[in-house]
């Protein structure tokens, strides 16, 4: 609307002439006007008195996502409804771009209050020394209800930065209707990574259209929080605090499994993770790489029931290297709240509530997030609706135990792109690994040392 | 102003005996380029009106069995992507940088043709070379000037974005639509008494206006089409424009509609396939005597 | 055609010439506030941030530190050239991708325009259609050929696949060879109306007199073609392909919303490097020194066409 007033003189002064230098100096105006009033208009809320409602912005990518939008819409909705004095402004952004933006807001001076984070991104805001600690919001009765490794989760430096919200390790999703065509046992997963390429093999000449293993491989940390796992069953762990550990026979091994998966065409390379839910929902993925979204985007294209869902896709560990254990990684999402916040209290409201009460549970994060609750005791509902789904036992008794945390941290900032694209590279030419090994090692050297 | 020619031309009684062989490769070139000129735009339509199931489908349907709405209807009313908000933005930002950059841009230009300090030949070809600085060089610095003048999140500090790109080419583009207008027109102004700007605005002016549309057009589309600025200017959605604002809808974690996306860009396409094809006459001539007279 | 084309000389600046030279003996001014706006703004929103990048580029301003940034002296670029290997690979791919996409678009470009070039009356819409994808928005455009070029799923290997060219599907994205090809692919479809537009205008300002010329000494089509009309189109296309190579140095959003630069390194150009280096590492100085340096190449570019008109006069 202000930049209507701007049209006006310019539109003039093409037919009157003598207006132009007023109109010039009207544009200049104009603009710098226009500057300042938006600058300041943002300070006042500052100013707002304890009687008017606070504001919370809240940044997060759940309300970008068609599968998960209107399930927070009605949770900030309901969220009001409980506590009228407290105003929610959702913010949505890809999950992708969260980190970014956060940053650039914070940078700009309009940062927000809440943010959803994950994973390496919480680490990177607190190096920016953005986050607020939480440890006095935090009581100890909020704390002994929170399942303790998911605590520590957000634990930076000895602060309490974010607090857990849902809980979501990898696991190895397998379509069974793809399997039976391809003349697999559609109830026998593939256990080790050998055979996790021989069943792609079999995928793959039976079915040529469908992608046999759904794996990140971009260049960013979700990426490498996806592919840690794998590295770690097979005896490699690419770095150690800012020391390069990448030229090892078990980092050879990883890339050699990851070339056969790439040299095959068993996988899409550079592909995001969430993009193989849509081929997913068309029996178009045999074995995918997945946190419990996949149930939630498959359900919100097909409209099957759970069951229908259950009975097409079967949920298991990640398969085994040389080393012969599981491992898998969170992909947790957590709430953070920035320093800037001007109703701390309100915005600690927010996030207590979103991540722990019974409703926001049983309504959105079992339901629509399709994921688990951080919680050591649950509510009813949320008790009654997790014992019933299909998935909660495998997670529970099968997956969380194999979950470790990839060292989140200024260093993995630094290596995550070394070694995203080495995996890549190995994948897309003929490289030999080893040789790749040897060019990762002195990449991450100099990376970390920079770090 | 082929039109008349054209019937001689296609009846010319020896032309179209000789040319049968080369006339057949004609016909071909032109249909193989129609085809792929319009093919992707075809299947940009048709995916819209699919439903968002059978748009993601592995093996796509040539054409839209049952037709759809819903993935407009999911855009323009239902709203998970606050996609008229972006689209208004756009349309705002854009149509102000080209008002304000073909004004600048006329004013320049017209100086450039007409003082003494004018450009020519090589020296033009200078001005246009700092259109070829790379806008992301400057990114990181504007970006710290427009946080120091408190300009991020604003329209105002994206016009400033957009306009300052477009007016080296622009004043460029002008100038040489002002060297077409013979000055004879502005001394016979000037003996009956005009000042300077009133012979600019009156006499001069009315003879250019397919330079400033053109002019105006260019801006448009590069406005309409800029990702970086907004991307990294812009951090907030109530002031974000189309280009990162789709990308950040639609190229998320979660999962990748292709109907909507394919609805979204057809949407962002209509208004630039206006502003194109309405002055697509005038651009022709504008290339003509703007760009190649020139140089 | 001699009634046809003649007001378009008349366009393309027929009077001006003497025109100019009466005027060059009246009062005008040294310099005039008329190109003041312009001056301002391209000093305040090109010069200062020129400034800014290079003294950004001295020092390890980090948008992810909380500290102040500190001065580094030559450090960024010494890694830059003894330690940085992907930024002679965006230097190269930054050149395949622009010579490539500007050598094809303008020779379609130019087929198209010759073909089209007798349509007359209705027939002209068939030039118009042509046109089309100029009309279609550049992140569109990536958007579009980023669904069709999915290897599953996408319209390109269904039809190739269909018609029987080709058995298993094409990793377009996936592999760095492909996903260059692709991205190029998307562009010369966005750019060849360019080419289209500049070559039509161009023919139509060849003079009649010169085809009637040709055609009473009976001149084959090939003759009419290479001797007549190509060097009335040498300008548009030293002019056109100018424009575009400078619009395709600096083009981001095509690349960024169709591979972001993946996979590996294979279409990361320098401006997408630069970018990932300041907004997804957040290392701002470092960033400034690739900047610098790439305008250093550009300048040396831009000096070197200039040359080139200047020793080729229109």
């Amino acid at each position: 609307m202000r930049g209507d007033r701007q049209v006006h003189p310019a539109r003039k002064f093409v037919r009157r002439p003598l207006r132009v230098a007023a109109g010039v100096a009207a544009l200049g105006l104009a603009v710098t006007a226009c500057g300042s009033s938006s600058h300041s208009s943002s300070s006042p809320t500052s100013a707002a008195s304890s009687s008017a409602p606070a504001t919370v912005t809240f940044l997060n990518w759940a309300d970008a996502e068609t599968a998960t939008s209107p399930g927070i819409t009605a949770m900030i909705n309901k969220f009001e409804q409980l506590y009228p004095n407290i105003h929610i402004k959702a913010e949505p952004v890809s999950y992708t771009d969260v980190e970014h933006q956060a940053l650039l807001q914070y940078r700009s001076g309009n940062p927000p209050d809440v943010v959803e984070m994950q994973g390496n991104y919480t680490f990177d805001l607190a190096a920016a020394g953005a986050l607020q600690p939480l440890g006095s919001f935090a009581t100890s009765s909020y704390k002994s209800n929170i399942i303790p490794s998911e605590l520590k989760l957000g634990d930076i430096n000895g602060q309490l930065l974010a607090i857990p919200w849902t809980v979501a390790p990898f696991g190895l999703w397998y379509n069974k209707v793809d399997m039976s065509k391809a003349g697999l046992n559609p109830n026998d997963p593939p256990h080790t990574l050998n055979q996790l390429l021989s069943d792609a093999a079999a995928i793959k000449a039976h079915e040529p259209n469908v992608i046999p293993f759904g794996t990140d491989t971009t260049n960013r940390t979700y990426g490498l929080d996806q592919n840690w796992p794998f590295m770690k069953t097979d005896g490699a762990q690419p770095f150690t605090g800012t020391t390069a550990n990448a030229d090892t026979p078990g980092m050879i091994n990883y890339l050699t499994f990851m070339q056969q998966v790439g040299k095959n065409g068993y996988t899409v390379v550079n592909q995001l993770g969430g993009k193989f839910r849509d081929p997913a929902a068309h029996n178009g993925v045999a074995f995918d790489i997945d946190g419990p979204y996949l149930e939630g985007v498959v359900l919100s294209e097909t409209h099957e029931t759970e069951a229908q869902f259950a009975q097409t896709w079967g949920l298991t560990t990640i398969p085994v290297g040389t080393t012969g254990k599981a491992y898998s990684t969170p992909t947790d999402h957590q709430l953070v709240m920035f320093k800037t916040t001007k109703d701390k209290q309100a915005a600690w409201t927010f996030m207590k509530w979103l991540s722990t009460s019974d409703y926001a549970i049983s309504n959105y994060t079992v339901p629509i997030e399709q994921s688990i609750p951080p919680l050591v005791n649950l509510g009813s509902q949320s008790k009654a609706l997790l014992t019933s789904s299909p998935f909660y036992k495998t997670y529970i008794d099968d997956i969380l135990p194999t979950v470790i945390l990839p060292p989140w941290g200024p260093s993995y900032t630094a290596a995550y792109t070394p070694i995203m694209t080495t995996i890549q590279s190995v994948m897309t030419s003929g490289v030999s690994p080893s040789s790749a090994a040897k060019s990762l090692q002195s990449q991450l050297q100099s990376a970390l040392a920079g770090s | 102003m082929t039109a008349v020619a054209a019937p001689v031309r296609l009846a010319g009684p020896g032309r179209l005996r000789r040319w049968r062989p080369g006339r057949a490769a004609v016909v071909a070139l032109i249909l193989v380029g129609i085809a792929v000129a319009l093919a992707p735009v075809y299947w940009m339509l048709a995916t819209s009106l699919k439903t968002p199931f059978a748009a993601t489908s592995l093996t796509p349907s040539y054409f839209p069995h049952h037709l759809s709405m819903s993935n407009y209807n999911e855009l323009l009313v239902k709203g998970v992507v606050p996609f008229k908000t972006y689209l208004a933005n756009s349309v705002l930002t854009s149509v102000i940088a080209s008002v304000v950059a073909v004004v600048i841009s006329a004013l320049a230009g017209y100086s450039f043709s007409r003082s003494r300090w004018r450009l020519r030949g090589p020296t033009s070809v200078a001005v246009l070379a700092t259109q070829m600085l790379p806008l992301v060089v400057f990114v990181g610095p504007l970006y710290l000037l427009l946080l120091d003048a408190h300009l991020l999140n604003t329209y105002t500090g994206l016009v400033i974005g957009y306009t300052s790109f477009a007016i080296p080419f622009g004043s460029w583009l002008m100038k040489g639509f002002f060297d077409s207008v013979p000055v004879e027109l502005e001394e016979a102004a000037r003996v009956d008494g005009y000042g300077r700007l009133s012979i600019l605005f009156r006499v001069v002016i009315p003879t250019v206006i397919p330079g400033l549309l053109t002019t105006g057009v260019f801006v448009f589309i590069n406005s309409w089409n800029n990702l970086l600025y907004p991307l990294t200017l812009i951090t907030n959605n109530s002031h974000q424009t189309l280009p990162p604002g789709l990308l950040d809808s639609f190229v998320g974690e979660f999962n990748t509609d292709w109907g909507g996306m394919m609805a979204a860009a057809v949407l962002t396409t209509i208004p630039l396939a206006v502003a194109f094809f309405a002055v697509q006459r005038y651009m022709v001539r504008g290339m003509t005597a703007g760009a190649l007279a020139g140089t | 055609m001699a009634v046809a084309s003649a007001p378009a000389p008349t366009v393309s600046g027929g009077p001006s010439l003497p025109a100019r030279r009466a005027r060059s003996r009246r009062r005008t001014p040294v310099f005039d506030w008329m190109a003041l706006p312009a001056v301002i703004v391209l000093a305040g929103v090109i010069g200062y941030p020129i400034v800014r990048a290079v003294q950004l580029s001295f020092t390890n301003s980090n948008l992810l530190s909380a500290g102040a940034a500190k001065s580094v002296g030559l450090q960024n670029y010494k890694t830059l050239f003894t330690n940085d290997p992907v930024f002679w690979q965006a230097l190269e791919h930054t050149a395949v991708y622009t010579f490539v996409s500007v050598a094809a678009a303008a020779l379609i470009g130019l087929a198209l325009a010759l073909a089209t070039e007798n349509l007359g009356g209705a027939w002209r819409i068939l030039r118009t259609l042509m046109l089309t994808p100029w009309g279609v928005p550049v992140i569109v455009v990536a958007f579009l050929f980023y669904y069709m070029f999915q290897d599953r799923g996408g319209v390109v290997n269904q039809a190739l696949t269909s018609l029987g060219i080709i058995h298993t599907p094409i990793l377009w994205l996936g592999t760095g060879k492909w996903a260059m090809i692709a991205v190029i692919i998307a562009n010369v479809w966005s750019t060849t109306p360019f080419f289209l537009l500049m070559f039509t205008a161009a023919l139509a300002s060849v003079p009649n007199e010169v085809i009637e010329a040709a055609r009473v000494d009976r001149a084959g089509p090939m003759a009419m073609l290479t001797r007549i009309k190509l060097p009335y189109l040498r300008n548009a296309a030293v002019l056109g392909s100018l424009l575009m190579v400078i619009q395709n140095f600096n083009n981001f959003p095509l690349i960024y919303s169709m591979t972001k630069g993946g996979p590996v390194y294979s279409t990361t150009t320098l401006v997408i490097y630069v970018y990932q280096l300041a907004f997804d590492q957040f290392h701002l100085g470092f960033a400034s020194a690739v900047g610098v340096i790439w305008l250093i190449i550009l300048l040396v570019f831009a000096g070197l066409f200039i040359r080139l008109m200047r020793t080729n006069p229109a």
